[in-house]
């Protein structure tokens, strides 16, 4: 269990920075501190473990029919990682409580900070690649958070977002590689993956699903040509840039590809693939690094640089070089981390970090000029420093490693590469710290308080120790990491300083010697680099962004351009063509079950909704009488319901005919009153096609449904002999409503709620800004009457307002055992209620009604889930519903059901939905009437 | 008894249809609004009404029961007709169907505008109430 708390203090414990701000940014940083202290401190309590070579599991079944389980192991490689993250994490946030001004929200920063560290424990812990993946994305989320903290800076926003998109979009593969990866393995757990690498390298599927993962880890590392993100995140504060791209963030890319190592690494892809991707990087970001001028675009390219040299050793894959990787993990971890710190230390107390105005700090500054120098001393990999050790090993491994059959190219290149890593760490050192003292400094700088400089002390002391004392400070910690990293097949770890002379110290000399020859011809190496073009990053991603953008916009124009009958026709056609497809791509046949005799009566009424519906057809322009044949269709088709003895149907039919033709009429108020007639004449056949095939379809599916029995028997039966015993009703329709299928129900009126929302939300819009102005200014097309409230209509309607409340009562309390219900009874008081609005008026009915629609609707869905969650309290199912006989005297015995509460629910939702939207309209009309003064419409009797 | 029973539910349900039947055909054939509005009105009055009279005696006679509902009918029909009836026709001369010169003219109006027919000025209204 304590493992898993590794991960997850810190994801609790994001709660605490924010809520301590407020005792002041001391206690803010402690608690931050000693939530990541009590994870470090859980950490360490399995060191003897790990190094005893345990893997220790934590497993958690959580959606086990996906193969998604929260499975946690801690082998060397995660200890290792986590350590990292942990350590330097707490060095981080002690230098930022330093670090950020009184005007940064801090508690915000630590908050972040802690999500963001979680996540990474996360990835280095899972056990199950779909759980890595999830924390993979938390990463990806949180670091978006971090990057973009200073919200005002537009590069802060930007580089934000470029840094999710790119690894957003890299995860996203990764997803898929994982997905297949699983696949080929049988399992998603990491520990059988790891095991069953001769099975995934033999899979036809390898290929696509190490490009795929190596998309998530490319990204993710800033590997070229991908590399570009890492220098824009920079816009974050110092404190980030140390933390994500020394131990964490970019990590990640490297930690996924030395943990999947066991399963992808070896073959001549993973080799061609990754370690020239590697190389590539490490030449390039060094490069580029050494000609920037600003501190931390600096650091960034040659944490790219560096990045490149982990990725090209794993991508040899041999042990010894995995080992190296991991080895030289850990030393720039450290020595990045410190670098980071100091150019964060020089920007806030000189004021700037552009390295041309810099220089001569180390009098007026010697404790940080001390620490940059080590630090830039072992990323240089001058001797008795860690990354001395670290770099040798990999031009070791670079001098015998033969590429494309050829034994020069890798060792050449490598020492390319370290010729450049040598010229940027020696510009960081020499051009900021040595040289003459200058005055024009925009502030006076002088050391940083002890809290400041600490972390970073602490970490160039690690330097130091480690190249003083390889083996015995981290040797045992590489050599359990780099077990866990190639499945025990790594060597035996005896890290030295003097390996005599060999190929790799007279590579390191001769890097060591060009570096410096560099960086004393620094002017010459400008000019020739400003003669050769640079293609810049950013701006063909931004293109790139652009483009796809517009190709998005220019689809989701042509699909939605706002007209409705385009909407429908690609709705129909697109069901017309799902359905053909189905219908022709399968078997049928004619039913079998015999057809009923038609009635008189029935032949009466079918005739009528072909007449009606014809007509329909051929007045569909003149709006308002479509409006009475919609109603005159409605009313046939609930007399269709009586007819086949669905009276419940019926009732509910006809009062949401009533609700519907009064809300159209009420809209139609604003509209045209005639439908223009298509001047297009392929236009018009084009819609008479897709209603023709789609009528002709729904007419097919209906007769092939009612002509055969189901497949495997109707559900009818069953509703039948168990609404009474089982849900303690008569009326079956309702006790399915509201007890069998109650649940659906729940979510419907959910549904209608959101909708009644979404109405209210369009037409609020309408009464502000240029909508508004339009309708205040709206000429109606037919004149007005000046009687807007005819009395006879305003006295009826009130004199009838109770009797269609006891209406509604009455089936709403009958519905459970006779024709009735919640819906039914809403629409009914709904109805009720609309009249008066009608009859008399807006304001007069919205100064009578004195409840607010939206906490009506708000009411119902709550009263129906609590009726649900009180089953629970009887331990039984969500929405289990029971049922008791009461006597009272008078009354006589009735039955109580908690399906009536629930059906209170509903219909408080229906009452609400309803009046939100007909009132709302009635808004709008007020507005519209009397452009927002009060006239006729609003005066009251 | 059953007989005459019988005979007084159906007679009232003959009569019933035969307004009904006059009614629709009157809808049908009468040459203008305000004439067609009398049939469907005259009709649902007496002709349902004579229904549900029916209705009350089939159930009073022959399962003993007294019915209110049809009462009920009848009250919201007797409200909802002649509301439907005066509102169609104030619809109508608003929407002026009607040869003006038909009608006598209208009263003149406080606010000056001139309304039409069967309308009435709220202006002129709130004048009166003061």
């Amino acid at each position: 269990m304590s493992l898993v708390l590794i991960a997850l203090l810190p994801f609790i414990g994001a709660i605490l920075p924010a809520l301590m701000i407020r005792a002041g940014r001391n206690a803010c940083a402690l608690t931050a501190g000693s939530v990541t202290l009590t994870s470090l401190i859980l950490l360490l309590s399995y060191a003897p473990a790990v190094f005893g070579g345990e893997v220790i599991q934590a497993r958690f079944e959580w959606l086990p029919g996906l193969g998604l389980n929260a499975n946690f192991f801690l082998d060397g490689l995660g200890f290792f990682f986590a350590l990292l993250i942990l350590g330097i994490g707490l060095l981080i946030i002690v230098y930022a409580r330093f670090y950020l001004s009184k005007q940064d929200p801090m508690g915000l920063f630590y908050v972040y900070l802690l999500l963001f560290q979680g996540a990474m424990v996360g990835i280095t812990l899972s056990d199950n690649i779909l759980l890595l993946l999830i924390f993979w994305e938390l990463t990806s989320l949180s670091s978006f958070l971090l990057i973009g903290y200073w919200k005002h800076l537009p590069e802060g926003r930007q580089g934000a977002r470029m840094a999710l998109m790119v690894t957003g979009s890299g995860g996203m593969a990764m997803i898929a590689g994982m997905l297949i990866l699983g696949n080929i393995a049988g399992s998603y757990d990491l520990t059988v993956i790891l095991q069953s690498g001769e099975a995934i390298k033999a899979s036809p599927l390898y290929l696509p699903a190490l490009l795929l993962i190596l998309g998530g880890a490319f990204t993710k590392s800033a590997q070229f040509p991908f590399h570009f993100w890492l220098p824009h995140a920079m816009a974050a504060p110092t404190p980030v840039s140390a933390y994500l791209h020394s131990a964490t963030m970019v990590k990640a890319g490297v930690f996924l590809m030395a943990r999947m190592w066991p399963a992808l690494a070896g073959t001549p892809e993973w080799f061609y693939i990754v370690a020239t991707a590697g190389l590539v990087t490490m030449i390039v970001g060094a490069w580029i690094s050494i000609f920037k001028d600003d501190l931390k675009g600096l650091l960034a390219f040659s944490t790219v640089s560096q990045l490149g040299l982990m990725t090209m050793l794993l991508g040899f894959g041999t042990p010894m070089a995995a080992l190296a990787a991991v080895f030289h993990i850990l030393n720039h971890a450290t020595f990045k981390a410190a670098l980071f710190m100091t150019a964060g230390i020089v920007d806030h107390e000189v004021g700037t970090r552009d390295a041309k105005r810099l220089g001569g700090l180390v009098t007026l500054m010697p404790i940080t000029a001390t620490i940059a120098m080590i630090a830039a001393a072992s990323s240089a990999g001058l001797p008795l420093f860690n990354g001395f050790l670290s770099k040798e090993m990999m031009l070791y491994e670079a001098s015998h490693t033969y590429y494309l059959g050829q034994e020069w190219i890798l060792p050449v290149l490598a020492t390319v590469g370290a010729v450049f890593s040598v010229a940027y760490s020696a510009r960081y050192a020499i051009h900021v710290f040595l040289g003459k003292e200058r005055h024009d400094y925009p502030s006076h700088p002088h050391d940083p308080p002890f809290g400041m400089w600490a972390p970073a002390g602490l970490l160039v002391v690690l330097v130091v120790a480690i190249g003083l004392l390889p083996q015995a400070i981290a040797g045992p910690l590489v050599q359990v990491a780099s077990n866990a990293v190639t499945n025990g097949t790594a060597p035996v770890v005896d890290i030295k300083i003097w390996h005599g002379v060999n190929a790799a110290l007279i590579m390191s000399m001769i890097a060591l010697a060009l570096g410096l020859l560099l960086l004393w011809r620094y002017g010459t190496f400008v000019a020739l680099r400003q003669r050769f073009p640079r293609p810049e990053a950013k701006d063909i991603f931004d293109r790139l962004v652009d483009r796809t953008a517009a190709a998005a916009t220019f689809v989701t124009d042509g699909l939605q351009n706002g007209s409705l009958q385009r909407y429908l026709a690609t709705m129909v056609a697109t069901m017309i063509l799902v359905g053909a497809a189905g219908f022709f791509g399968g078997s049928h046949g004619a039913g079998t079950r015999a057809t009923l005799p038609i009635s008189p009566l029935g032949l009466i009424g079918w005739l009528l909704l072909v007449a009606a519906c014809l007509t329909l057809v051929f007045f569909h322009h003149r709006r308002l009488l479509t409006l009475i044949l919609v109603g005159v269709i409605g009313l046939i088709v609930s007399l269709g319901f009586f007819y086949f003895a669905a009276p419940d149907l019926a009732l509910t039919q006809i009062s949401v005919e009533v609700v519907t033709v009064i809300l159209l009429l009420l809209a139609l108020n604003f509209l045209p009153k005639q439908t223009p007639v298509a001047e297009f004449a392929p236009r018009r056949w084009r819609d008479a096609v897709l209603a023709g095939l789609a009528g002709l379809g729904v007419a097919g599916l209906t007769l092939a449904i009612t002509t055969r029995d189901f497949f495997a028997g109707s559900i009818s039966e069953f509703h039948l002999a168990n609404s009474y015993p089982g849900g303690g009703g008569t009326n079956v329709v309702n006790v399915i409503l509201v007890d069998f299928r109650g649940f659906d129900t729940y979510g419907e009126i959910i549904v209608l709620g959101i909708a009644a929302l979404a109405i209210f939300a369009l037409l609020e819009s309408s009464l502000h800004g240029k909508a508004s102005k339009r309708l205040a200014n709206w000429v109606p097309e037919t004149a007005r009457a000046f009687d807007s409230h005819p009395l006879l209509l305003v006295v009826a309607s009130r004199a009838l307002l109770p009797f269609a409340l006891l209406v509604g009562i009455f089936i709403f309390l009958r519905g459970h055992n006779e024709p009735g219900g919640g819906f039914i009874a809403g629409l009914v008081v709904s109805i009720a209620l609309i009249i008066q609005y009608m009859a008399s008026g807006f304001q007069w009915a919205h100064a009578r009604v004195r409840v607010d629609y939206h906490a009506v609707i708000g009411l119902g869905v709550l009263v129906a889930g609590l009726t649900g969650v009180a089953a629970w309290i009887a331990e039984r199912p969500f929405l289990t519903s029971d049922f008791t006989y009461v006597s009272l005297p008078v009354v006589g015995t009735f039955e109580v059901a908690t399906a009536m509460a629930f059906d209170v629910g509903v219909f408080l939702t229906v009452v609400g939905a309803v009046m939100l939207a007909l009132a709302n309209l009635s808004r709008i009309g007020r507005l519209a009437e009397t452009g927002g003064g009060s006239h006729p419409i609003a005066s009251q009797h | 008894m059953d007989f005459l029973a019988e005979a007084v539910v159906a007679f009232l349900i003959v009569v019933g249809s035969i307004f009904g039947l006059v009614g629709s055909y009157g809808l049908a054939k009468l040459p203008d609004t305000m004439m067609r509005l009398h049939a469907p009105t005259k009709a649902t009055t007496l002709g349902v009404g004579s229904i549900l009279i029916a209705s009350m005696a089939y159930f009073l006679f022959y399962e003993n029961l007294f019915s209110v509902h049809e009462l009920l009918i009848t009250l919201f029909l007797f409200i909802a007709a002649p509301l439907t009836a005066n509102v169609i026709a104030k619809a109508h001369l608003h929407e002026n169907q009607v040869d003006p010169k038909q009608l006598p003219a209208p009263e003149p109006q406080a606010s000056g505008q001139t309304p039409g027919w069967s309308t009435f000025d709220p202006e002129a209204e709130r004048q009166d109430v003061r």
